[in-house]
């Protein structure tokens, strides 16, 4: 009991250790060392999270039973590695700049982020992952039954319960290290940092045992190979299919396991170091590889016969009495199984949380509590218990198949399931044209195959699959055998689930793929994904960070003004206390400078101009939506104001018009005024004085006497008319005329204006020109207004035309709805800046010939209106045009 | 920014000596992978039975002396590409 002890307590030395290294990595994180921490050699030490304790001691076991088999399952990550320049630093970019966080996140956001993608990836993984976590419980309490053998041995019991409790303390281990933060990149540097110190205690494990075994044992390298050339090795022995398939198996479980893709792509730091990588890691592997042979071959030598050749890792040493090496090469062994249920149940608890818990959560989640803390402790309450419910499920697992040889063979059949998600990686990485159903058509039917003619005879013939399916087929179809689909058999039964599972997945794919017509989200991501390089070209993150203020300098220069955008870089320049004008682009400055771009430009185009050139994030569909929307506001507020100033602007025209208007109109107003004042004064200065001659002189002949009071009289009425002319307009004006209907013609309204005006008092002449047919046409209107009118325009072109011999020609025109009466001279016409004047009361055309007071037009406009027709000026070929409309109603009515 | 391939635009069609060369060791690490998996696929052919058989000691050197060549030569292209802009790794001059 007293070795069992001692393990135990090594044990949890060790285990405290790990808990040290990880708090005192991540403490150092947060302090910002992050330099060392994350370091090539860490990131390739990390990688070795493929070796678990099923390569550890599985190795040695597969070499004493296969032979050379086992390094098919090293050569092929070393194959992916050395393909680090065309797949892996794609990957990885990808990873970086999608921000991806998990396998299955890859694959959604591959394909439109699809979600049922992601959960059906997830249930792959978790599918394939179980059974490989129970796996390492089986090592671990193995490798403890070893020891207890020495002693007392150890019951199922207590093989449970310790399984129990390892579970139990690499779930805490997890919980405790893996949700400390939930950084949206998912690095967990205290996780990472205790797994490279267990790489490293599983490698020097393994070399140590391998050096003792070759140089201690059989006493140096030759004798070493000689003694494998004289065992059961013997000579070269390789199934040739399972060395190829195999060599294609690892390679892609290497890719596509969660552990592995966590390590490889989630937790990268920096694209370099996956330059040291690339050969550092092949070098584990080829070490970790390196004595299997030897210490498989000395353990079928030394050992007796049936012992267990998966444990001789350990029992070499043990039966050698080579206590401390035992110890050692068990906590090897330890490690190796502990590193992988960490991390393992960290990616899977990723997955699970993302693509399973938390949109059933938001699903469910009652609306309006939509705080963003909220959310966050409800994520990483669901990872916390994903994680738990991972180790627990892998414990179950353990527990339910008992241990076993079915165990045993676990990892290839896991292997196997999760390669079926590489065509759909790597088609979505390649092939532009991979679409999402494509890739879930593939995954499915690689998954069904598996399922049917590997995962589930795994389990052991006639446990779920009946033995009567194995016998028969499925629906007792020869051809659908579980070990002999389409009739070939005789295939090893891996190879034969591999070959068929990853023809039917990479065909399905294809063709799918061929077939359907992808979304713009998908286009979108597939174009991000396949031109990862040509996309973030800006992104130097190999080099320094000053390219990347030079070029955010030019672009804040373009959009803020060369003035503010210096004043503010020197601000950022000066808190950060850089030397020279340039700031470091650090997280703060970018968001103050993404602030400052987004009250100029909108904050979506801001942030996606600030993403394109630190190249930090790609810019997803909802960013271009957001910019879209944001520069439409914009266009359409822009158009509203380009509106309002047409507006403003025509109707600044229309009050500049108007305003010339009213200062002609004062003007007129004024001159008429000292006109009118003339035309007043000239006849009362002339009553006056007659008047006054009249009463002062005493003689005065009965003829002078009569002619001086005719004058007066004279005179007098001339002011009477003009204030008749006034009191008219103003009567008209005010709509206060009566209007005195009656019937008669036309042409009786136009010879009574024309016998009337046609003869001037100073005798001119204005010969008229009249069709007198035309004119039979029946009014009923006031007809002496209508005179008035006529005789007005008559009296006009008397007064105005300039012709010298004048003539007036009056047409009549008829239609439908109107009459239309012009009165045209021979004269020169209105000028056209007075046209818009002369039917204003007060205005005349030209004062020089001023006989009437600027009132005629005026009262003529003003009574057409009333009698429901108009006057106006009609701009002619030659001379004045005035058009006299009368409404057809008016001249109908009269019929 | 003296050099063709830092400048955006249209790639160039022919580079200058020094571009040249980093364009074949861009080309030598994709092979790499092809190489070494020939280099152990070669143990399928080897007889099995009979003569000419192949000892398991010269299989397991031979393995492993092809790993530390792949690994060398790994090493090496990862040394040469080191300082190698990031650029896009796609065009075919």
């Amino acid at each position: 009991m007293s070795t069992l002890n001692l393990l135990v307590a090594v044990c949890i030395a060790y285990v405290l250790f790990l808990f040290f290294v990880a708090f005192a990595a991540d403490r150092l994180a947060l302090q910002g060392k992050k330099a060392w921490l994350r370091s090539p050699l860490i990131y390739t030490l990390s990688l070795s999270i493929y070796c678990t304790a099923w390569t550890f001691y599985g190795a040695v076991g597969s070499a004493a039973r296969n032979g050379f088999e086992y390094l098919t399952i090293y050569l092929g990550p070393t194959l992916v590695m050395i393909s680090w320049w065309w797949l892996l630093r794609k990957l990885i970019r990808i990873g970086r700049t999608q921000k991806i966080t998990s396998i299955a996140d890859l694959i959604s956001s591959r394909y439109g982020k699809s979600s049922l993608l992601a959960a059906g990836v997830t249930i792959l993984a978790v599918i394939g992952t179980t059974p490989y976590i129970a796996l390492q419980l089986q090592s671990v309490t193995l490798s403890f039954s070893v020891f207890a053998a020495q002693s007392d041995g150890l019951a199922a019991q207590d093989q449970a319960q310790l399984a129990f409790w390892l579970s139990m303390g690499l779930a805490l281990f997890t919980v405790l290290f893996g949700t400390r933060n939930l950084d949206a990149k998912e690095r967990h540097d205290g996780v990472v940092m205790a797994i490279a110190v267990e790489a490293v205690v599983k490698l020097i494990a393994l070399l140590s045992v391998g050096i003792f075994v070759v140089w201690g044992v059989s006493g140096g390298l030759s004798e070493a190979l000689n003694r494998i050339d004289a065992s059961e090795f013997g000579e070269w022995h390789t199934d040739r299919s399972r060395w190829a398939g195999l060599i294609f198996l690892s390679a892609a479980a290497f890719l596509c396991l969660p552990r592995t893709f966590q390590v490889l792509v989630v937790e990268n730091d920096d694209e370099s170091h996956l330059r040291t990588a690339s050969w550092a890691f092949p070098l584990y592997l080829c070490l970790i590889s390196l004595f299997v042979v030897p210490i498989a071959v000395v353990g079928l030598d030394i050992m007796p016969d049936g012992s267990n050749p998966d444990l001789f890792v350990l029992t070499v040493p043990l039966a050698l009495g080579e206590n401390g090496l035992a110890m050692l090469s068990f906590l090897g062994g330890f490690s190796s199984a502990t590193s992988m249920v960490i991390v393992a149940a960290i990616a899977l608890s990723t997955m699970v949380s993302n693509h399973i818990v938390m949109p059933i959560w938001l699903q469910l989640r009652p609306r309006g509590a939509s705080v963003s803390g909220d959310v966050r402790a409800a994520v990483l309450l669901a990872r916390r218990l994903s994680i738990v419910g991972v180790v627990m499920l892998g414990y179950l697992y353990f527990r339910l198949s008992s241990g076993g040889e079915a165990l045993a063979s676990i990892g290839l059949v896991a292997f196997c399931g999760l390669a079926q998600v590489l065509p759909a990686m790597l088609g979505g990485m390649f092939w532009r044209g991979a679409t999402r159903m494509g890739a879930f058509a593939g995954l499915t039917a690689g998954f069904a195959i598996w399922l049917y003619t590997l995962y589930l005879p795994s389990f052991g013939v006639g446990t779920i699959l009946p033995m009567a399916i194995i016998d028969n087929g499925l629906f007792g179809l020869e051809w659908l055998k579980p070990n002999a689909l389409f009739g070939i058999a005789g295939l090893d039964q891996l190879m034969h689930a591999l070959l068929w599972s990853m023809l039917f997945n990479v065909m399905a794919f294809a063709w799918v793929s061929l077939i359907t017509f992808p979304s713009p989200l998908e286009r979108l991501q597939a174009a991000q994904f396949v031109n990862i390089f040509e996309r973030s070209a800006n992104a130097r993150s190999w080099s320094g960070g000053t390219a990347q203020a030079e070029e955010l300098m030019v672009m804040a220069q373009r959009i803020l003004g060369a003035g503010e955008a210096q004043a503010l870089f020197q601000r950022h320049a000066r808190r950060q206390g850089t030397r020279g004008d340039l700031p470091a682009p650090t997280p703060d400055f970018l968001e103050a400078l993404e602030r400052e771009l987004g009250s100029s430009v909108g904050a979506a185009t801001a942030h996606a101009m600030v993403g394109q050139i630190t190249g930090g994030m790609a810019i997803s569909v909802e960013d271009l939506m957001a910019v879209a929307d944001e520069t439409a506001q914009m266009l359409e507020y822009s158009a509203r104001l380009k509106e309002q100033s047409e507006e403003l602007s025509r109707t600044a025209l229309e009050l500049r018009n108007a305003n010339q208007k009213l200062t002609r109109l004062s003007i007129q107003k004024d001159a008429f005024l000292s006109q009118i004042s003339h035309e007043l004064r000239t006849p009362m200065t002339s009553i006056r004085a007659f008047s006054e001659i009249l009463r002062d002189t005493d003689q005065m002949n009965p003829e002078d006497q009569s002619r001086y009071a005719s004058i007066i009289h004279d005179e007098a009425q001339r002011l009477t008319r003009l204030l008749d002319d006034l009191l008219d307009l103003s009567v008209v004006e005010n709509g206060q005329v009566n209007l005195n209907l009656r019937e008669g013609t036309l042409r009786d309204a136009l010879d009574r204006a024309v016998s009337s005006a046609a003869i001037g008092e100073d005798g001119v002449q204005l010969k008229i020109e009249r069709d007198a047919a035309k004119e039979e046409i029946l009014l009923h209107t006031d007809l002496d207004r209508l005179s008035q009118v006529f005789i007005n325009l008559i009296a006009n072109a008397r007064k105005y035309c300039d012709a010298k011999a004048p003539k007036l020609v009056i047409r009549v025109m008829q239609d439908a709805d109107r009459v239309v009466i012009d009165f045209q001279d021979n004269g020169s016409g209105i000028a056209p800046d007075a046209v818009d004047m002369i039917f204003e009361k007060f205005a005349r055309v030209s004062d020089q010939k001023a006989g009437g007071a600027g009132l005629g037009l005026a009262i003529c406009r003003q009574v057409m209106t009333r009698l429901g027709g108009s006057v106006d000026y009609v701009p002619a070929s030659r001379g004045a045009n005035f058009r006299v409309v009368l409404p057809y109603r008016t001249a109908l009515a009269a019929q | 920014m003296t050099r063709a391939t830092d400048r955006p635009g249209l790639p160039t069609v022919f580079h200058e000596r020094r571009t040249y060369r980093k364009r074949r060791v861009m080309d030598a690490a994709r092979v790499t992978p092809v190489l070494a998996l020939i280099l152990w696929i070669i143990p399928m052919i080897w007889p099995q039975e009979g003569d000419g058989s192949v000892s398991s000691a010269t299989a397991l050197i031979y393995i492993f002396f092809v790993w530390a060549g792949i690994i060398l030569l790994t090493w090496g292209l990862s040394r040469l590409l080191a300082d190698v802009p990031d650029e896009s790794s796609d065009s075919e001059t």
